[in-house]
């Protein structure tokens, strides 16, 4: 890419570049935080933004980084915003926090800010950086969300915990699937969302 | 390159540095104080949902003050104390664990017993929390801890004393909550689970010689035992040490059982009423 626009990086995530059904990066959490809407978003909200900053972060001093400490330097700046997004967590949304548990602290390992701070970071000017990092961090949002939502409807019959089909349990005519609610079933989830992706745009498939 | 120069990666190492450890510093400081608070909530929240008086929309702090009373108790006597004010800093289990006035290493004597919690000095003093109608004990809410497989599990266990007889096999479990650990997401962790925490209320606690009989066991199937969690076998020890622990000779044992009403009229017990 010679010389992107802003509208290209902010843009190209979302689909024809998506951090997830393309490139197959951050998929450890968008396993494990799916199981409901509310936590899907605040985990979304939070890698959007640890990964903008960070990366806007990153290529502000990217002249002056020598390029034998380069990722060390990289992890030492994500690891900064995950802390601060995760104590701001725990001051103004603790229950939230309770329930990401480690998976916030784990966002310090997610490829996906990793590989753009190497990747786009370490290339190009601050603004676009930080553009880059949302355009990315939606595009992870994007996938996120679609799980999340498609979990907690099937598999508690509820969104953002407020009942949209009525369960069996609860005297209702819905039969929760459990599976829905189980990591696993976020890989049929994004299995699927890779083979719609690409089967509308043929040119994401891999060649032979 | 100057660039890729010796001083120059320790410049820009030992920069860094400093710039991020201050940003961490400044954020950690500067939300100590609401995240005390929300701890705080959270720690309310949790004793009164081993007590059955949780209510989503209700705010913790209006119902722990309209509901429960803290008092505070004292180890080497098993008797309410006034020494400290109920939410005392000494009250901590934490800072009594640092001072030897207030705290006595669980060393196997008469005094401590054996640590089978793994909880290392059990504070002398400590808060437990009652619920009273029209001054009858209904409910006896008292802290737990004890190890799991990661980490020091913290929780409440509240007792029904609604029905209380001299007869130790009256006592009931009320409920169950922890409200820190560190256990593995998804299977210690699951000690969390509203479901797992479902079992726990009805169970019986101790035996006719208040021998703590209470447990988590594997396929449970008596009234004294609650299914273990699957895959979660350190964890579910854990709790099973901590109850045997805390409710028994030791812990507050002694305590709930000067609280019972006795049989033959005795006087013996000041400020237990």
């Amino acid at each position: 890419m010679a010389d992107p626009t802003a509208q290209d990086v902010l843009l190209e995530p979302l689909v024809k570049n998506n951090p997830i059904t393309l490139q197959i990066l951050g998929l450890c959490s968008s396993l494990a935080v799916t199981t409901n809407m509310q936590t899907a978003i605040v985990m979304a909200i939070s890698v959007t933004l640890v990964t903008a900053c960070s990366s806007a972060a990153i290529a502000a001093i990217r002249n002056i980084i020598p390029s034998s400490i380069r990722i060390i330097v990289q992890m030492t700046v994500i690891a900064t915003m995950v802390i601060v997004v995760d104590q701001v967590l725990q001051a103004y949304a603790f229950a939230l926090s309770q329930k990401l548990s480690v998976f916030v602290g784990l966002i310090i390992t997610n490829c996906i800010v990793m590989g753009r701070a190497e990747a786009f970071a370490m290339k190009t000017g601050p603004w676009l950086s930080f553009l880059d990092g949302i355009g990315n961090g939606l595009g992870y949002s994007i996938v996120l969300i679609l799980v999340g939502f498609v979990r907690e409807l099937t598999g508690a019959g509820k969104l953002f915990g407020i009942t949209i089909l009525n369960p069996v349990t609860e005297g209702g005519w819905y039969t929760t699937n459990g599976l829905m609610l189980i990591s696993p079933s976020a890989f049929f989830l994004i299995g699927l969302l890779v083979w719609l992706v690409r089967t509308w745009k043929p040119e994401q498939m891999e060649s032979e | 390159m100057q660039r890729d120069s010796i001083q120059n990666v320790f410049r820009v190492a030992v920069l860094l540095c400093l710039i991020c450890s201050v940003m961490v510093s400044v954020t950690a400081v500067g939300l100590r104080d609401t995240q005390q608070q929300k701890k705080e909530q959270f720690r309310q929240a949790n004793i009164l949902k081993a007590a059955g008086l949780w209510q989503p929309e209700a705010s913790a702090e209006d119902l722990f003050s309209k509901h429960i009373t803290p008092v505070v108790i004292d180890f080497e006597t098993d008797r309410v104390t006034d020494r400290f004010e109920p939410g005392a800093k000494e009250l901590d289990a934490r800072t009594a664990a640092r001072t030897a006035s207030l705290s006595r290493k669980v060393d196997g004597s008469d005094e401590t017993g054996f640590d089978v919690a793994s909880i290392n000095v059990r504070e002398t003093y400590t808060t437990v929390y009652e619920v009273r109608d029209n001054g009858q004990l209904k409910t006896l809410i008292l802290p737990i801890r004890g190890y799991g497989l990661w980490s020091t599990l913290w929780g409440f266990i509240a007792i029904d004393f609604t029905d209380a007889t001299s007869d130790a096999t009256s006592l009931k479990v009320k409920g169950l909550t922890f409200y820190q650990h560190a256990e593995t997401p998804g299977l210690g962790g699951e000690v969390d689970n509203e479901l797992w925490k479902g079992k726990w209320p009805g169970k019986q606690i101790y035996d006719s010689n208040w021998e703590v009989r209470l447990e988590v066991a594997k396929s449970a199937d008596s009234e004294y035992e609650v299914d273990a969690i699957s895959g979660a076998t350190l964890t579910s020890n854990g709790v099973s040490n901590m109850i045997q622990y805390w409710l028994g000779k030791n812990g507050f044992g002694p305590f709930i059982r000067s609280l019972v009403p006795q049989q033959l009229a005795s006087s013996q017990i000041p400020g237990a009423g």
